[in-house]
């Protein structure tokens, strides 16, 4: 029988910093300077316009879309963030409440929760999907699981790509705090070719991966989650693998092995 | 495309809540007497503007969610509370875990933000109450909402701006095509905030008094607040259903639409090719209508082409405000009331028309048998989704 919960990962991309690709986090290999993401995704004037946040996840899905060579025009995306533009709103109410200047017009549009998502769409021409999620911790599950419904629903392929900004340190007290990442899958039907891996969707599973060996200041990030994936997908781990990190509702991800060489 | 044809969605309870009230009752009065929910803003702001505010009475939360407070909050359990006797049922009838919460909202807890942020510079400090982890964030209002109801299956927000709350209606009907749900609640909610506000002064979109949607002399928008929620399930006895959801981009520019309306077109055909209807079919069109100049006339083109031109098109808009990320899930359930009630309410604020814009805009209540209607939204990022509403 079809298990619509069961999926084809068929391309994954990373910015971490110092890592700034797959590659460079399957390899461990560490670039100091990669401090800031690019916004490979965007085209320049878009690049210009997004944040941090954005330009991690046009480089995260632009490796991803890549590997899996997907048309960039047409396949639907699924951006997660927890707390998505939130250093831009800081920047608004600074204006408002301390500096009382004008708001800026061009601030305020890439404010919104999906300024990545409608960047990337018209980076790319894509007059198709999109749509930004937030679920906390489960944002990586969430955005699987509408990737899932999409898949089901007829679409092909489906880019997903979670990430967080640095967490807002005058606004988060007394909790942990993170350092940005992005993380990327595409997935496709089943029984697509090549894969990377075969992903299940479960909830309540018990965990037998690891999770990805990274540095204390992302380990916080909500969306570290879909790293771990990415992580276990590159290392071609079989098994299953929790999609947060104990803050979560215990979400988990099945993986089969791919016939990708 | 997508091949795959999905069932629709039934929906077996809906609640709403905006400046016209509190509830499907008190907005139908206000539709039916032709009442605005719009007044002139008493926030603090360097401009004129008009405002929907709710003035319903918004209940403090059970003790135990107090740390959750938030107006949104407070927002989502009227809703729910106004959906009871169908949730209850429908606990009865599906596991906890089969039940999601499927929402959308651009605001989230800003509202409670921005006030913080405002003691913080005033003060130096926050306010030892506020936790931005439990007050700001989209997940805080689905902490309170899966409190509330009990519902234990996947749970997200969705915010893509103005189309948030609508978006969340195909999600649902997605995920019951491919088993992984039987039921959702699904829709969304939005609160007023300065920031909003001062951002769509910014682009000069705010009008100085009540919104006046398809009118020759229209200003701008007018800001409001409330929500809706529909209970969706795979079995029972629906009130509507949801036929179809076109969900687009433009891919044109992040905050003006295409002038063309070329994503709105495809977003109404994608719902109407859904729903296996032809344009003749839809009896209404709940308009994104917003009051600028730019959305109605590309709106305006777009309703046309698809639709043509003898559709009855109204935007609720100039009763309730655009209420922003809730719009599309407010909006849906005035497309429900009007096929379950049998009337369209008469477009407020409307003459003399804007003869760029070659609609049938009825400015009486009109009667009639509303079989299917489509609800629009279009958001920042070029965001589109038209929710196809059907009678059952």
């Amino acid at each position: 029988m079809n298990d619509p919960l069961r999926v084809a990962v068929t391309g994954v991309g990373l910015w971490l910093p110092g890592f700034p690709s797959a590659p460079a986090w399957a390899a461990r290999r560490r670039d100091d300077t990669a401090t800031k993401p690019v916004g490979l995704a965007f085209d320049r004037t878009n690049r210009r316009r997004a944040s941090g946040l954005g330009r991690a996840i046009a480089d995260a899905a632009a490796e991803a879309m890549a590997m899996a060579g997907v048309d960039a025009g047409t396949v639907p995306t699924v951006v997660g963030s927890s707390i998505g533009e939130a250093s831009t709103m800081i920047g608004l109410l600074e204006g408002m409440w301390r500096t009382r200047t004008p708001m800026s017009p061009a601030a305020f549009t890439v404010s919104v929760h999906n300024a990545a998502s409608g960047l990337l769409s018209i980076s790319q021409s894509n007059r198709g999907f999109t749509t930004s999620l937030a679920a906390d911790h489960d944002t990586p599950a969430a955005a699987l699981f509408e990737a899932i419904g999409l898949i089901a629903a007829g679409h092909r392929q489906v880019v997903v790509v979670c990430a967080d900004e640095a967490a807002p340190s005058n606004l988060i007290k007394d909790a942990p705090q993170w350092d940005l990442l992005a993380a990327a899958v595409v997935v496709s039907a089943a029984g697509a070719t090549p894969r990377l891996a075969t992903l299940h969707l479960t909830s309540g599973a018990a965990a037998t991966l690891d999770p990805a060996p990274i540095d204390r200041s992302l380990v916080h990030n909500p969306q570290i989650g879909l790293v771990d994936l990415v992580d276990a997908v590159l290392h071609r781990r079989i098994g299953t693998l929790a999609l947060d990190r104990g803050l979560g509702r215990g979400y988990t991800a099945a993986l089969e092995p791919g016939d990708a060489p | 495309m997508p091949t795959t044809s999905l069932r629709p969605l039934l929906v077996t309870g809906y609640s709403m809540l905006s400046a016209l009230g509190n509830g499907r009752g008190a907005h139908l009065d206000a539709l039916a007497s032709g009442r605005t929910g719009l007044r002139p803003s008493t926030l603090p702001l360097a401009f004129e503007t008009a405002t929907g505010v709710v003035t319903a009475p918004l209940p403090e939360l059970p003790r135990e969610l107090h740390p959750w407070s938030t107006r949104i909050a407070r927002m989502a359990a009227v809703l729910i509370a106004e959906l009871e006797e169908p949730l209850r049922r429908a606990r009865a009838t599906w596991q906890p875990e089969r039940i999601a919460i499927l929402l959308g909202t651009s605001t989230a807890g800003a509202e409670t933000t921005e006030s913080a942020y405002r003691d913080f510079v005033a003060n130096g400090a926050f306010a030892a109450e506020y936790d931005f982890m439990r007050q700001h964030t989209f997940g805080a209002v689905l902490h309170v909402v899966r409190e509330l109801t009990g519902a234990r299956g996947p749970a997200w927000m969705c915010s893509t701006a103005c189309t948030s709350s609508g978006k969340p209606f195909a999600s649902a009907r997605r995920m019951m095509a491919a088993g992984m749900i039987d039921a959702a609640l699904v829709g969304g909610l939005d609160t007023l905030c300065t920031m909003t506000l001062q951002g769509f002064q910014s682009l000069q979109a705010l009008d100085r008094g009540p919104c006046r949607p398809f009118h020759k002399d229209r200003g701008g928008i007018s800001i409001g607040e409330g929500g809706a929620f529909a209970l969706v399930e795979r079995r029972g006895d629906p009130r509507v259903l949801v036929e179809g959801v076109g969900e687009t981009s433009d891919a044109y520019h992040i905050s003006a639409p295409h002038p063309e309306g070329l994503g709105a077109r495809a977003a109404m055909l994608e719902a109407l090719q859904q729903a296996g209807c032809k344009p003749g079919d839809i009896d209404h069109v709940n308009a994104h209508g917003t009051g600028t100049r730019l959305n109605d006339i590309a709106e305006a083109k777009a309703i046309s082409a698809v639709l043509g031109n003898q559709v009855p098109v109204v935007s609720t808009k100039a009763f309730t405000g655009h209420t922003l990320g809730a719009a599309a899930a407010l909006e849906f359930a005035f497309s429900a009331c009007a096929i379950e009630a049998g009337w369209i309410p008469a477009a407020l604020a409307v003459e003399p028309i804007d003869p760029g814009i070659e609609l049938r805009i009825p400015t009486q209540v009109t009667k009639g048998n509303f079989r299917r209607v489509i609800s629009n939204s279009f958001a920042f990022g070029g965001n589109n989704v038209s929710v196809l509403v059907g009678a059952p």
